[in-house]
């Protein structure tokens, strides 16, 4: 199949590249890019290991087709998100919270979260709970990764 | 190389050019939209078709069109946009409550109401908020525009009334207006669970009476259905205690059949207890999904 060519900006840099239609998002951001923070596990759309952001939305770029995502599409993995504010308190909250246990599910969690928490600053807990529901975790039981999107929540900067 | 790198896109950049190559057999492909159904069949070994149609993102998909009775919802419009539109769940809350429980955010951020709708699978959680509604599917094609009511849509195991040709515009959907609409769904969970049983509802009230009953369900048969013996029978009913127990003992007359997700008996039974939840709902002034 031929290739398309598409200008995307990724983790706030405009990014050329060349792929057939039909590759995943996510082979392109981990083989193509070398952003392997974003994980696979289940590759049918169940986990959210593999959850970024496409113009501020969450989706599961496992079975995403790229070559959908027009020029000018605005993307963000967890190697962009670390690099904000917003970012880093998640992150901090995990850790102090002992949210994470192995890991894997980790990066979709914090972009699930970031998603969350930039459209709605102060959620209730069910909207933590639904926020996340398309993230499995084989770890933790999950309680620790509510409590530290609640806490990251009360540290978010007033303005949005 | 993943399969659905050798399959051929094209990505047709109006509606009308979509329509010119489904007009013709040799240009004429799968349509995709969100994917969400179709990504995850391939991936895991349903034969990919060699030729696909993106219709993602097409403006004449994505329309919500408001007016005085109905409400228009374009087929590529997303489950997310649904669910958080404060307009359409004020008219169509069993339609806004539906999507919110397809899959999870990452779900409804890219399947659409078309997509829900054509893929036809009878556990589809939209289709019986839609079936409710007595609205109808807009279909379009070169030859024009045509519309089916939506409880004729639904033909057959996996099968629509659209042909080859013929692409998903929009839905037309009457308004609730004073009527009630009520949506639950039984999972094994709360999210990214596909039905065992889910029913939608839309009941007009008057002084303690019941003046129209419309009540759907979904993973109970080959298509999702109305239960019009019930809805037959509550129409002008007074709502007492002998009457609900009535109609869920009718709503129990369902043939659905076991399968990984459940049994029919269970599926019979719990048939029973969303009609009957639905109607109980109704005494209470509390909201209406
Ligand atoms: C993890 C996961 C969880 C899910 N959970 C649920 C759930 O809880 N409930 C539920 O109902 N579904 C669920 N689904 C299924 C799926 O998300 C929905 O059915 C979704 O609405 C499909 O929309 P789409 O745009 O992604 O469809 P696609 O996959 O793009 O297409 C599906 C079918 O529709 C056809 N089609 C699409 N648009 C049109 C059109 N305009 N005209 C004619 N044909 C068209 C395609 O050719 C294809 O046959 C889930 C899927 C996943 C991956
Ligand atoms: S790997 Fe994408 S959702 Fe599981
Ligand atoms: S920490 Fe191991 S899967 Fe979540």
């Amino acid at each position: 199949m031929s290739n398309v060519q598409r200008t995307w900006t990724i983790n706030g840099k405009q990014t050329k590249l060349r792929f057939p239609p039909g590759r995943r998002l996510l082979d392109i951001l981990r083989d193509d890019l070398g952003l392997t923070g974003s994980k696979e596990s289940c590759g049918e759309g169940e986990c959210g290991a593999c959850t970024v952001l496409v113009n501020k939305e969450p989706v599961v770029s496992c079975i995403l087709p790229a070559g959908q995502l027009v020029n000018g599409t605005d993307i963000l993995t967890i190697e962009g998100i670390e690099k904000k504010r917003i970012g880093r308190v998640i992150q901090q909250a995990f850790l102090e919270c002992g949210a994470v246990q192995c890991g894997f599910c980790i990066p979709g969690m914090v972009v699930a979260a970031y998603a969350l928490l930039i459209k709605n600053p102060k959620p209730s807990v069910r909207a933590i709970r639904e926020a996340l529901a398309g993230n499995l975790c084989r770890c933790t039981g999950y309680t620790k990764i509510i409590q530290a999107v609640k806490l990251a929540a009360t540290r978010m900067p007033q303005r949005k | 190389m993943k399969i659905t790198e050798k399959m051929k896109f094209e990505f047709p950049p109006t509606l009308a050019v979509a329509l010119r190559m489904q007009a013709n057999q040799k240009t004429r492909g799968k349509l995709l939209a969100g994917g969400t159904d179709l990504m995850v069949q391939w991936a895991s070994g349903v034969t990919p078709p060699n030729r696909i149609i993106s219709i993602w993102g097409l403006p004449e998909l994505n329309l919500i069109e408001i007016s005085r009775s109905e409400v228009l919802i374009g087929a590529g419009v997303t489950h997310a946009r649904m669910a958080r539109s404060p307009e359409l769940k004020r008219h169509l809350p069993a339609l806004t409550a539906a999507a919110a429980t397809v899959g999870a955010t990452q779900i409804q951020t890219r399947g659409t109401l078309g997509g829900n709708a054509a893929n036809a699978s009878p556990a589809g959680d939209t289709a019986p908020a839609l079936l409710v509604t007595g609205g109808w599917a807009v279909l379009a094609s070169l030859a024009g525009v045509r519309e089916v009511p939506l409880t004729e849509f639904w033909t057959g195991y996996r099968q629509i009334a659209a042909r080859p040709d013929e692409i998903i515009l929009a839905f037309r959907l009457p308004k609730k207006n004073k009527a009630r609409e009520r949506f639950r769904k039984i999972g094994a969970r709360q999210a990214q669970a596909i039905s065992k049983v889910m029913c939608a509802s839309r009941m007009l009230m008057d002084d303690g009476r019941i003046v129209s009953a419309a009540i759907a369900v979904g993973s109970v048969a080959p298509t999702p259905i109305r239960l019009s013996a019930v809805e037959e029978y509550l129409a002008g009913k007074k709502l007492t205690n002998p009457v609900i127990a009535k109609a869920e003992a009718l709503a129990r007359a369902v043939e659905p059949i076991s399968d990984i997700r459940s049994t029919a008996d269970y599926r019979r039974w719990a048939t029973g207890r969303l009609v009957r939840d639905a109607l109980e709902a109704l005494k209470t002034k509390s909201r209406s999904t």
